[in-house]
């Protein structure tokens, strides 16, 4: 009976193993989606293994070099959930799930939250991710969790929870400036400089995107 | 070797045994962890506004749900009860009190309260459920808990435990280190892109603690950093195959991993690797919870020792022997 046990676990100990390794295994995930595909910083990412790849000896330009890896890609993560099928239960019963992308590319072109209310004909900035000055319901925005929310929310993926977040977010604001008249969030979207640019003294441009405008009830 | 002989060790290894105390300072700062996971999101006042519907205060029309929320329902009761069983679970599995139940409500409390919301999260959740599954397959109240104190009247008990789920515990944190630099396919992470991730992702806006323009006049010691944590984590695996290694028969690689101190390497690197995350960027528990996972590098020898000095640094007369 014990050596029976033994070899049960052994067994159930080989079975974690292969399962978790086979999850960890490299896969794209959440980033199967062809507009998250076109952001800036992916299209960069593109554009440069395809200099490489030509320089290698691959005759093709960025965009098919983007549609032959979405073609793999997909195919890949089909068979990958073929496989992973069996397990499933496990990791989601057991709480093993191995999802470890984390900073597998720096964002070159990150976006910036920042949230203004319109008090007469003026728009005041009340909040700017990592501003020490606009500082607007900090207490939630500045958490990790919520951190990681508008990350997303500067994706298309994102788009209808970002919306939901600004209409929660405008009640709140209704609430502390009830002379403001609307409610704006926009992501400014830059380019990151480069460690010359940036002892030079250059300063980032770039354009605000994603802008919502939510009407309050102020005064006029 | 043969199937067979090889399957007999696998089954004799997987069966030695070790005493307690690493998988007890294991299951502390792990529960540690559980509580510091909630405890901030109810602190910063985010349980509603994450985890609920617009209704009762969330964001989102509709709150999500994982296995059992999609069972009892989210409603503030069921989700504020979550709150509180996650917490009450992670002050059991830091006091060692219930055995492995504790453990299993923990994981159970985290996973079904991250799954209201996936967005609002990040592999830190992961990290720590996948440490409180091995914590409930491991024998980790043997030792410095209340189940021991109240089995045996000591606070100790050197009666030996499995030592797989401690090895476990060190496969994972190798994993997570090889499969995330394994998908560091960014050209930034290259010697193509001159080694220049950290730079940049120092300067996205979403983590850093503050203006991480400063960066740019130390740009060449970030390039060496870049290089060395994208080879320390390709190269995790070289740990798991020191220590096997080492219960080589004499050979030159089984002499070289028992002459290089490869567990001090390792932790020295890693440890200071998140240190310095957690001193500039906000990942939340993630630097906490990894670096509980470096806990298992620590023989349980090693841990008793750590553990008698610190009993006699507090309480002279207390100390064993």
């Amino acid at each position: 009976m014990e050596r029976l046990k033994a070899n049960l676990l052994a067994l159930l100990v080989a079975a974690h193993l292969l399962a978790i390794t086979l999850q960890a295994l490299p896969a794209p995930g959440g980033g199967m989606s062809r507009s998250t595909w076109k952001d800036p910083t992916v299209q960069a990412e593109f554009d440069a293994w395809r200099v490489r790849l030509n320089g290698w000896g691959w005759d093709g330009t960025t965009a098919q070099l983007e549609d032959q890896l979405w073609d793999f890609a997909k195919g890949f993560m089909e068979r990958r959930d073929q496989v992973l099928t069996p397990f499933k239960p496990y990791y989601k019963h057991a709480g093993t799930t191995q999802a470890w992308r984390m900073f597998v590319a720096p964002h070159r072109y990150p976006a910036r939250l920042e949230l203004d209310v319109l008090e007469g004909t003026t728009w005041r900035l009340v909040y700017k991710e990592r501003d020490a000055e606009a500082t607007w319901r900090g207490r939630w925005l500045d958490h990790d969790r919520v951190r990681s929310l508008i990350f997303r929310f500067s994706w298309r993926p994102y788009r209808k929870q970002y919306e939901m977040f600004v209409r929660r977010l405008a009640k709140e604001a209704a609430r502390d400036f009830p002379q403001a008249t609307s409610f704006r969030a926009r992501f400014f979207k830059y380019q990151t400089l480069s460690p010359e640019d940036t002892r030079a003294g250059k300063a980032p441009s770039g354009r605000y995107v994603e802008v919502l405008t939510v009407p309050l009830g102020g005064a006029p | 070797m043969s199937a067979p002989g090889r399957w007999a060790r696998w089954v004799n290894w997987v069966q030695e045994r070790e005493t307690g105390e690493t998988l007890a300072l294991l299951r502390i700062a792990l529960g540690l962890a559980v509580i510091g996971t909630i405890s901030t999101v109810a602190a910063h006042d985010l349980v509603a506004f994450l985890w609920l519907d617009a209704a009762s205060g969330g964001y989102r029309e509709v709150a999500g749900h994982g296995f059992l929320y999609g069972i009892i329902g989210v409603t503030p009761a069921t989700v504020w009860g979550g709150v509180a069983l996650g917490l009450v679970s992670g002050l059991f599995v830091t006091l060692g009190l219930g055995g492995r139940l504790p453990a299993f409500i923990a994981l159970k409390a985290i996973q079904e309260l991250t799954d209201l919301n996936g967005s609002a999260g990040g592999s830190y959740d992961a990290l720590l459920t996948n440490a409180l599954w091995l914590l409930v397959l491991g024998d980790a109240t043997r030792t410095l808990s209340f189940d021991c104190y109240h089995r045996s009247g000591q606070w100790r008990d050197d009666t030996p435990i499995l030592a797989i789920p401690r090895r476990l515990f060190l496969f994972q944190l190798v994993l997570v280190y090889w499969s995330t630099g394994a998908q560091k396919v960014s050209n930034y992470w290259t010697p193509f892109g001159g080694f220049s991730a950290l730079y940049y992702i120092l300067q996205q806006p979403t983590w850093h603690r503050a203006d991480m323009a400063w960066v740019a006049w130390i740009y060449p010691l970030t390039q060496v950093m870049t290089a060395a944590v994208w080879l320390f984590e390709l190269g995790a695996p070289l740990l798991l195959l020191g220590l096997w290694a080492r219960r080589w028969p004499e050979s030159r690689l089984s002499n070289l991993a028992r002459r290089l101190p490869l567990r001090g390497m390792f932790a020295v690197f890693g440890v200071g690797m998140h240190l310095g995350i957690e001193a500039l960027m906000n990942v939340g528990p993630f630097s906490f919870i990894s670096m509980s996972y470096y806990l298992a590098l620590l023989w349980p020898s090693e841990a008793r020792a750590a553990l008698d000095r610190l009993t006699r640094a507090v309480s002279p007369k207390a100390a064993p022997g």
